[in-house]
């Protein structure tokens, strides 16, 4: 795997890529990012020319239109020193697939490069991040333990495991893995509209481990798995789910208020 | 019949109500995965030598000819013949001219997915031979007259009762649900079929071109019995399955068991180089090695060559959330799971297959298992946009996706749009998700993130 | 029209740039107690390993597992150490046939309850023995029978795969056997049953001088 680390961010200012799905669906997701992230000291500026980072075209094949959703988003990115998501996927979107999505045209190629090595998903960028500027913690935390779900991108293509685990760690929350943290869990994003069955079966599955933690609450760093996994839960015979399922930056955010 | 995603699915919802298969499932590729990661963190330097077989399977395909060619000449020097067949059709000729000439009737086979590939079995019994599978779990299926679900694990979706019955209607004789039992009855009357069997046919793990030899792998022993009693042995082998040096078969060795079941290596190696010599005390009198193309050469050279270096391991389909659940006759392939869903396309058609690049989430969990660290999720990619140039994808689906990139291309017009699908979600709302047209999709959140960022913050 | 073979030579043209194949695998497993990880890799196979000092000792050990067994008839490679060991055995009564001495020796290995040979090398990382088949030396001794006792010295051992097909030289026999363990499968609800078509029990009585 080549070397995507992003480099040390330099300036307090980032810019937020929330993702068509946190913008659209779970714009929680954002808030909590964007007011953690201050927390820490970070400005946030959201460039409002943002839309799509085109994962969903280039997934499903369509790739003119992904393309043009890849040139239109380093257009929007690129004047700032870094960008900071809460999306592992769309992370590794831009610091994996933008450059090789781009190779024909060795000027928008660079631009890409660029732009991938300042490019982090919120995790990462937290674990980078001068944590001097880190709010002082309320005295004594409400007792939370949690179930991590390694989100198939950004385990894989970005190998960013541990950071999520650290971020939690650093605001008391007790870690219990399941038994296949990093197996998927169905969304893939039009996989789940094509074949609906077999997503909810994997989806299914993953909240049976999940529940087999005796964690509370099972946390991803991943929109897209996030709304699977809550349709997935909804759905079960009617029971109530056994835990919570939150975003990484929703969880963050609460326990560092 | 083409693999649609309606097929796709249809096969794979009968595989996800069945719990027995499901358990079944999930025990095998569970174990198998787990003793594979034993197996090679057992080696002092798994990650390296997995990187050493990429380059030798990466150097051996870019001169193939070549390699062929050597192979070819030092299996004449040891007496084999050695049979091209460009496609499935001439493979089957070539076959049945040998069995003809010699006046064969009764056939074993070992385990072939090459054999399965180009429908062996029912040419030979339709030119009226007598075919019996000796792998164990490829016998039950033919018994059962089932396609094999698995790679490494034909008979995966079958109980232990239902392989009674199937040994009882063959035999007639009563047969005990009880594993051992059946076991034994399998060795005792396989048995006797080899010792009466006038012509083995077998698949090939590799072929080395340095001495013309080919490897066999086993833990039954059924592919010693194939290549060793009958007086002639027809070994048919992909072109691919190359290995030009003892070297590179050593390494291929390594990896190949460890990677399949975690064992470090099979429990039969057999290493065939030609017939018997005149001073030899057994072994076929004939070999005939038939080396299949059957789309194979066609990859070469593409984007969709590095699919050649597989060598048929399974891992992959331990690995594979997708396979775990479906099972592997949704595929309806010989080749399933992430190979299966790469290669079945390339070789037999795009269109024959048009659900199979889609039969996956790209979570890349297959790339992390394959010895040869096949980049699957890449060509599964390569394999939509193939799709979508051919125009595979339902005229619906493509203005699907070009109205979203219409509608995110600018801002704005995001925003009037969302606005009137908000409008039209309303009757189709339930809770958080939307229900329309067959389809579940999550609901538009009442207002987007952008909206709460222009009054909280800059820009 | 062009053959199966040229057309598919033509459609494999040689790429432009072609890579080299790599040096070989330069790295070795070495193992302190060679005995001792032979014994534990075929041991993890279901297959047993006896330690004795001599031949005499082996040939002993061997009756007495022929004895406990059951065994009668014995089929033999025709292999120095085999042979010197037969002798023993047929003046303890056991019936054994050598390649050339039946008229169908194939048949006497499928009514054989155990078969008897030696091995070339034995590949300590991996538990594994090397037989070659050829003048005097039976596929199917180590195949047919039920019980298959092979006799290897430690002075055979050699480390692991890589260092055997590096000191590969000459001709390959027609046919060479890896043999790691008796036969299994698991074919049937993914249980694993020791003895299917080939050797039920794979027995290596180890000679360390």
């Amino acid at each position: 795997m080549k070397d995507i680390t992003a480099v040390q961010p330099t300036s307090s200012t980032v810019a937020l890529f929330a993702t068509c799905m946190v913008d659209q669906f779970l714009p929680e997701a954002g808030i909590a990012t964007t007011r953690l992230l201050e927390r820490f000291g970070v400005q946030v500026e959201f460039p409002q020319s943002q839309t799509c980072c085109g994962q969903p075209f280039f997934n499903s094949g369509h790739r003119p239109e992904a393309i043009a959703r890849v040139k239109a988003t380093i257009a929007s990115l690129e004047s700032y020193e870094a960008v900071v998501l809460p999306s592992g996927s769309c992370s590794a979107m831009i610091k994996v697939e933008y450059s090789h999505l781009l190779e024909e045209d060795p000027g928008w190629k660079l631009r890409a490069e660029n732009l991938s090595q300042r490019t982090f998903e919120l995790s990462e960028f937290l674990a980078v991040w001068n944590a001097s500027t880190a709010p002082r913690s309320p005295g004594t935390r409400t007792q939370l333990s949690a179930t991590y779900h390694d989100s198939c991108h950004m385990c894989r293509l970005l190998g960013l495991r541990s950071q999520p685990r650290q971020a939690l760690a650093a605001t008391g929350v007790e870690l219990l893995e399941m038994a296949e943290p990093d197996r998927c869990c169905g969304f893939g994003g039009s996989f789940s509209i094509r074949m609906p069955e077999i997503a909810r079966a994997m989806g299914v599955e993953k909240l049976h481990q999940a529940e087999r933690s005796g964690a509370q609450v099972l946390v991803t760093a991943d929109p897209g798995c996030l709304l699977h996994l809550r349709q997935c839960a909804d759905s079960q015979d009617g029971r109530p789910p056994l835990l919570g399922i939150e975003h990484l930056a929703s969880v963050l955010e609460e326990r560092t208020r | 019949m083409t693999t649609t995603v309606r097929n796709f699915r249809q096969t794979a919802r009968i595989a996800l109500d069945d719990i027995r298969l499901q358990n079944a499932l999930d025990g095998a590729t569970g174990r198998f995965r787990k003793e594979r990661d034993q197996a090679l963190q057992e080696l002092p330097d798994a990650e390296a030598l997995r990187d050493h077989f990429k380059v030798v399977r990466d150097a051996t395909l870019a001169d193939l000819g070549a390699h062929l060619r050597e192979f070819e000449s030092n299996a004449l020097k040891a007496g084999a013949h050695v049979h091209w067949a460009s496609d499935a059709a001439a493979a089957r000729e070539v076959i049945l001219a040998i069995a003809r000439r010699n006046g064969v009737r009764k056939i074993v086979k070992s385990k072939s997915m090459a054999a399965e590939e180009i429908e062996l079995n029912a040419a030979l019994e339709g030119a009226g031979f007598e075919v019996i599978e000796t792998d164990l779990g490829e016998r039950i299926v033919q018994l059962a007259g089932e396609p094999p679900s698995h790679i490494i694990a034909p008979a995966i979706h079958k109980t232990k009762e239902q392989v009674a019955e199937l040994f009882q209607a063959e035999s007639g004789e009563p047969a005990p649900a009880e594993i051992q039992a059946l076991t034994e009855i399998a060795r005792r009357r396989l048995r006797q079929v080899f010792l009466q069997a006038d012509l083995g046919i077998s698949g090939g793990n590799l072929a080395v071109a340095e001495t013309g030899s080919l490897v066999l792998v086993s833990n039954e022993g059924n592919a010693r019995m194939v290549t060793s009693l009958p007086r002639i042995h027809i070994a048919l082998i992909g072109i691919e399955k190359i290995a030009p040096t003892w070297d590179a078969a050593a390494v291929w060795l390594s990896l190949l068991a460890r990677s399949a079941t975690g064992q470090p290596l099979s429990i039969y190696t057999s290493i065939l180089t030609g017939p018997r010599r005149p001073d030899d005390v057994d072994g076929p009198e004939e070999v005939h090695i038939v080396l299949l193309d059957n789309g194979r050469s066609r990859l070469v050279g593409t984007k969709f060559e590095e699919a050649l270096q597989c060598i048929r391991c399974g891992a992959c389909l331990n690995a594979c959330p997708v396979y775990r659940e479906a099972g592997g006759h949704a595929y309806a392939s010989p080749y399933s799971g992430p190979i299966g869903a790469v290669i079945s396309p390339l070789l037999f058609g795009l269109k024959e297959y048009e659900a199979l690049p889609h039969a996956s989430t790209l979570c890349g969990a297959c790339l992390e298992v394959c010895p040869v660290r096949i980049d699957l999720p890449r060509m599964l990619i390569a394999l939509r946009q193939a799709s979508v140039s051919v125009g595979l994808p339902s005229g619906n689906e493509v203005r699907a996706f070009r109205s979203a990139a219409w509608i995110l291309a600018k801002p704005a017009r995001l925003k009037w749009v969302r606005w009137l699908l908000r409008v039209l979600q309303t009757p189709f709302k339930r809770g958080s998700r939307v229900l329309i047209l067959g389809f579940n999709l999550p609901a538009l959140a009442a207002t987007p993130f952008r909206n709460w960022q222009r009054k909280h913050g800059r820009r | 029209m062009n053959s199966d073979r040229e057309q598919i030579l033509n459609r494999l043209s040689r790429r432009a740039i072609v890579p080299d194949l790599p040096a070989g695998w330069s790295s070795r497993r070495r193992f302190e107690d060679l005995a001792g990880r032979f014994e534990h890799a075929l041991q993890a196979a279901r297959g047993e390993v006896y330690r004795v000092g001599s031949l005499e000792q082996a040939a002993g050990k061997i009756a007495s597992i022929f004895e406990q067994a059951g065994v009668e008839r014995v089929v033999c490679n025709r292999e120095p150490v085999v042979v010197e060991i037969g002798v023993s055995l047929v003046r303890s009564g056991f019936e054994l046939t050598f390649p050339g001495e039946a008229v169908d020796f194939r048949s006497a290995c499928a009514g054989a309850q155990a078969g008897l040979t030696a091995a070339v090398a034995g590949l300590v990382e991996t538990g594994t023995l090397v037989l070659h088949g050829g003048p005097g030396c039976s596929r199917l001794v180590s195949l047919l029978p039920a019980i298959h006792i092979a006799v290897l010295a430690s002075s055979q051992f050699t480390g692991d795969l890589f260092t055997w097909t590096s000191r590969r030289a000459g001709k390959m026999p027609a046919a060479t056997t890896l043999i790691s363990g008796p036969s299994k499968t698991a074919d049937i609800e993914q249980t694993m049953t020791i003895g299917m078509h080939g050797p039920k029990r794979l027995i290596v009585i180890l000679i360390e001088e």
